[in-house]
This record gives structure tokens, sequence and C-alpha cells, in this order.
């Protein structure tokens, strides 16, 4: 049925509206980082960089140890990324293609956890990366964001579209589950664990909370956190600079995701759908 | 699909290797979520700053003290004031968006769904400190246009109310695309034929809505509707940490952020312990409507 056009254009223009509300910042931010500071105070509302500059970066760059940071970032949220696709797979296989006792129980009790707010877990978690030595280490900020039951559920959803024939059959050719996993579920579900994959990327990169409590010294550092020293409740003195280093921050997860916008928005439509 | 329940053949002789499998998130998930979980139940019972090396045991005076305190009404008020907004940003407009974009519209909805996404995928570090600028009462870009139309920018950063809503907003901005293009998918997923038929027999479009794609998008509706309480609350925490610290005067701070107060601020581990378990039992009752109404199922959409 044909919509009438009068209805219609107002819709559009409300859609348009909320897209720049939403994307604006992001455009601002990356003609900021290009500005003078003189420039962008005094011209607040034009954030076209009319006489460009990379001083902002260079302030970044050389206040800080920004190839150290970013490592940082990246190893973190590599290693969290690559742990808990794997971790997440195999559990998610067990709960889609075997029965055992206590099935049901188990998948709740892990699902649930989703809804358990971080403060309930903080100070056990803290107490215990300390007493292991990992305050103020890598280690030390990736071993509790393993905990994420999404990849569970978001993996689970994908499996459960996989004809068990396909699986049966396999068996019967006395083909062995890291088989069956490797040859004929995983090629299967690729677009699932591609996008969950990328999502926990981001999700790490992001993380702020938790790196915040447990690293100490600047060049431990991930991203947010170096970003988060150019902030002051009035906007900051240095806010070209926190411009340049929120470009510097966004700039990996904007590309992944315009990269693999189909694939994450599809896994993620389907998450809420039971 | 629940319909035909065909035979299902599964492994039976190695049930026994699921649990194999299960093994690495299991001990993940006991060490980093059960037992700090357990551990906090027990903190909540003992007066303790972290480092002393003992903890004296104080039976259920934490929870009397953090009841009787009036900063704790302050927070939780706080608290019922950010879900109050996060629900009407990020899933009431949503929702009518996304029926509006798929029922109505259905053009561009590609174009629409990827632009609105976008801001989920950035750190809100970044999103605080966009905003602080773009916000920024005396010299940012709103309050230049405001001065235009006589219009002062209120100093929102210290001012009851106006704190949480800025914060609010800053939140939605990352939250919103999420959850809209959950809520699409749902709506989404509604038979054709019920909506067409009945926009042919000129059923107007809010009877729809309320009729037919609410109660058939119901489960999607309480699942957005838990994950933008629980998850939401956490998000707030970072333009708190980052701009207000809680402040003025505990006016921006909620739950999560105060119980972070009372145990890496103010060393109050038995505090934090009681606020913590205080709010996870408030969202125990979300969780069990949750799993009566979407596990169980009042309307299974596929």
């Amino acid at each position: 049925m044909k919509t009438n056009r009068s209805v219609s254009i107002p819709w559009h223009m409300i859609f348009i509206g909320i897209i720049i509300i939403l994307t604006f910042p992001i455009i601002f931010a990356v003609g900021i980082s290009f500005k003078p500071l003189e420039d962008a105070y005094n011209n607040a509302l034009n954030f076209i960089p009319t006489q460009p500059t990379l001083e902002n970066y260079e302030t970044f760059f050389n206040s800080l140890n920004v190839v150290k940071i970013v490592s940082n970032t990246f190893i973190i949220a590599t290693t969290v990324t690559l742990f808990k696709v794997f971790t997440s797979f195999l559990a998610a296989y067990a709960f889609v293609f075997f029965d055992f006792k206590g099935k049901n129980m188990l998948y709740f009790l892990l699902i649930s956890t989703i809804f358990i707010p971080f403060s309930v877990t903080m100070i056990p978690n803290y107490l215990m990366i300390s007493d292991l030595g990992l305050a103020d280490s890598v280690w030390g900020v990736i071993l509790p964001q393993l905990a994420d039951a999404v990849g569970i559920l978001l993996l689970r959803q994908s499996m459960k579209t996989i004809p068990i024939s396909l699986i049966e059959v396999a068996r019967l050719d006395n083909l062995g589950h890291p088989r069956i996993m490797k040859n004929i579920v995983l090629p299967l579900v690729k677009p699932a664990v591609t996008s969950t994959g990328i999502w926990f990327f981001i999700l790490s990169w992001n993380e702020y909370v938790w790196p915040v409590l447990i690293l100490k010294t600047v060049d431990h550092y991930t991203l947010p956190l170096a970003l988060q020293m150019y902030i002051s409740s009035e906007g900051g003195t240095n806010f070209t600079v926190a411009m340049a280093v929120a470009v510097i921050t966004m700039i990996i997860p904007l590309t992944l995701y315009l990269l693999f916008q189909k694939y994450i928005i599809g896994t993620f439509a389907s998450s809420g759908i039971k | 699909m629940q319909a035909a329940k065909p035979a299902k053949i599964k492994f039976t002789a190695d049930h026994w290797k699921a649990y194999g499998l299960l093994i690495p998130s299991l001990i993940i998930f006991i060490l980093f979520m059960f037992w700090p979980f357990m551990y906090t139940i027990y903190l909540s019972f003992f007066d303790w700053n972290m480092v002393k090396p003992t903890k004296e045991f104080v039976g259920l005076q934490n929870y009397k003290e953090v009841l009787t305190d009036p900063t704790t009404y302050k927070v939780f008020g706080n608290t019922l004031l950010y879900i109050g907004l996060l629900l009407i940003i990020n899933l009431i407009i949503p929702y009518i968006l996304a029926f509006v974009l798929d029922i109505v519209l259905k053009r561009f909805n590609h174009l629409y769904k990827g632009a609105i996404f976008l801001p989920s995928v950035i750190s809100l570090v970044v999103g605080s400190i966009l905003f602080t600028w773009l916000l920024n009462p005396v010299s940012g870009p709103a309050a230049i246009i405001l001065g235009w139309f006589g219009i002062d920018m209120p100093i929102w950063s210290k001012l009851d109310g106006w704190v949480i809503v800025v914060l609010s907003l800053i939140t939605s901005w990352k939250v919103f695309g999420y959850n809209f293009i959950v809520l699409y998918a749902s709506v989404n997923g509604i038979s054709r034929e019920v909506i067409e038929a009945a926009r042919l027999d000129g059923v107007p479009l809010w009877k729809i809505f309320f009729h037919l794609v609410l109660p058939m998008s119901s489960a999607t509706g309480i699942y957005v509707f838990i994950i933008t309480i629980v998850q939401g609350l956490q998000y707030v925490f970072t333009p708190i940490k980052v701009i207000t610290q809680g402040g003025p005067n505990y006016a921006s701070s909620n739950a999560i952020y105060h119980a972070y107060h009372e145990a890496f601020v103010l060393y109050r581990t038995g505090h934090s312990a009681a606020l913590s378990i205080l709010t996870m039992a408030i969202f125990i009752l979300l969780l069990i409507l949750e799993f009566k109404f979407v596990e169980r199922g009042i309307h299974y959409e596929n």
C-alpha cells in the first residue's frame, strides 16, 4: 500500500533530523581537530578548518607515548576478542548440538549474567587482580572482560539455524566434533562469527570503566583513558587537542563499522528475537 | 520454530563431551562473575576499607546505614529519573520510528538504519568530550545559537535535574541506534498480510501500532526495555565519571556510580557492597519479568 506524500515527507524530515543530530558531533570533532585553538574558540559555529593544521595531533604525539597507548589498546582488544569468540563458539556449539543434564539451567545462568551490573563484581575483581599482581597491567584489564555471555547468545542464535541432519550425517561418517566445528559449522555461521568478533573488538577498544580502575601508569593507558586526560567540565583549554585524540580513538571502530556494516546490523537485529 | 517437534536424534553417546566444551566459559564465569558476586554479598556484612588486614563482621549494619542515609534516596531518585529518560528516548521513540520506517515509509531503510547505528560504535568517553564542548554553556555552539534567540544556556553541569537530562542525552547518543535496529528487526518480522489488510480496511496507523505491532513484537520490546535499564545505567557511568564525578553534591550520581564512589573514593566496601546488592535485587525483579514473558513467550516472533 502506498503512503500519502503528505504523511511521508514530514517523517522523512524527522529521520534526517535525527541522523543530523547523531552524526553531526562526529563531523564537528573531525573539523575542529584540524583547527588552531584560537580559531576554534573565536568561530565556534564554523567547524570547517579554514586554516588547516596538524598542530593538535602533534601536541598529542609530543605529550604522550601515543604508539604505546595505541598498541596497548590494540593488544587488549585483540586478545579479548579472540578469546571471547573462541570460548563462546565452543559453548554455543555445546548448547545447540548436545543434550545434557542441566543444559537449560546452565544456559539460563550464563545468560542472566548479562543483567548483572558491574558494580556487583567490581570490588572482588579488583582485589583478585591486585592479589594476582596484575594491577596496572594488560592482563589485569583483559581477564574480567572475558566473562561476557553476549557471544554465546549471538552464536547460539546463529547455530540454531543449521539443520541438525547435517551434523548427524557427519557423525555417521565418523567425523569428530573438532572437524565438524571447523568444516561444517564454522563456514555456515561465519557472518555471525565475524560480526560478533568485530563487535567484541569495538566494545573492548572503547572499554573505559574497568581499565580506569586497573591502569595507573600513563604508559599503560588505553586510548579512552588518554582521552579522558584532556577533559574538564568546562570543555577544557585544550579542547582542540582533545578533539584530535577523540578522532584517533574513534577512527578504528568507525572504519570497522563502515566495512562490515551489513553483517553487524544483521547480527544485532536478531539479538532481540528469541 | 516451535510447531513441529521432529525426533531430534542428537549425539546420544557422547553427551558428556558438552561439559568439556563448556569448561573454558565456566572457568571464566566462575572466576570473574559468580565468585565475585558471592564475595560482594559476603563483603556487605563486613566493615572494611580494602586496606585493613581484618574485616569486622557487622551483620546488617551496612544495609541499615545505607537505607538510613539520605544520599542513598537521592541517588535512587536520580536513578529513577535516568531510567525514565532513557526509556523515553531509547525505547518509546525508536519503537515508534521503527514502526514508521517499516510500515509507513518503507524507503531508505538501509540508509537510515546504517546512519542511526553509527554512534553506537563510538566510545562514550568520545561522546562525553564532544558534547561537553558542543553544550558548553558559555562558548559552545549550542549556547551561541540559543543566544541569538536571547536564551541563556543553563550551566547544566552545576544544576540539579539539568545535569541528569544532559548526561542521559549523551548516553542516548550511543544507545539509541542499537535499540532502533533491534526494534526495527522485530517489527519487520511481523507478517505483512495482517498489517496490509488492516491498512486497506482503513484502520488508523496508531491503532495498527497499539493493537497489532506492539503485541506482536512484545518479546523484543521487553528485551529492549530491560537492556535499556540495566545497560543504560552502566553506560551512564562513563559520562558521570568523565564529566561530573557524580556532582554537584550527588545530583548526577546513580546507583552504580554511587557504589563505585563508596568503594574507590570513600573506601567503604561494606556500604558499596550493600548498595550493589540492593540494586541487584531490583534488577533480579526485572530478570524474572524477562524470563516470565520473553523466554516462556507471550508471543513468539519466528
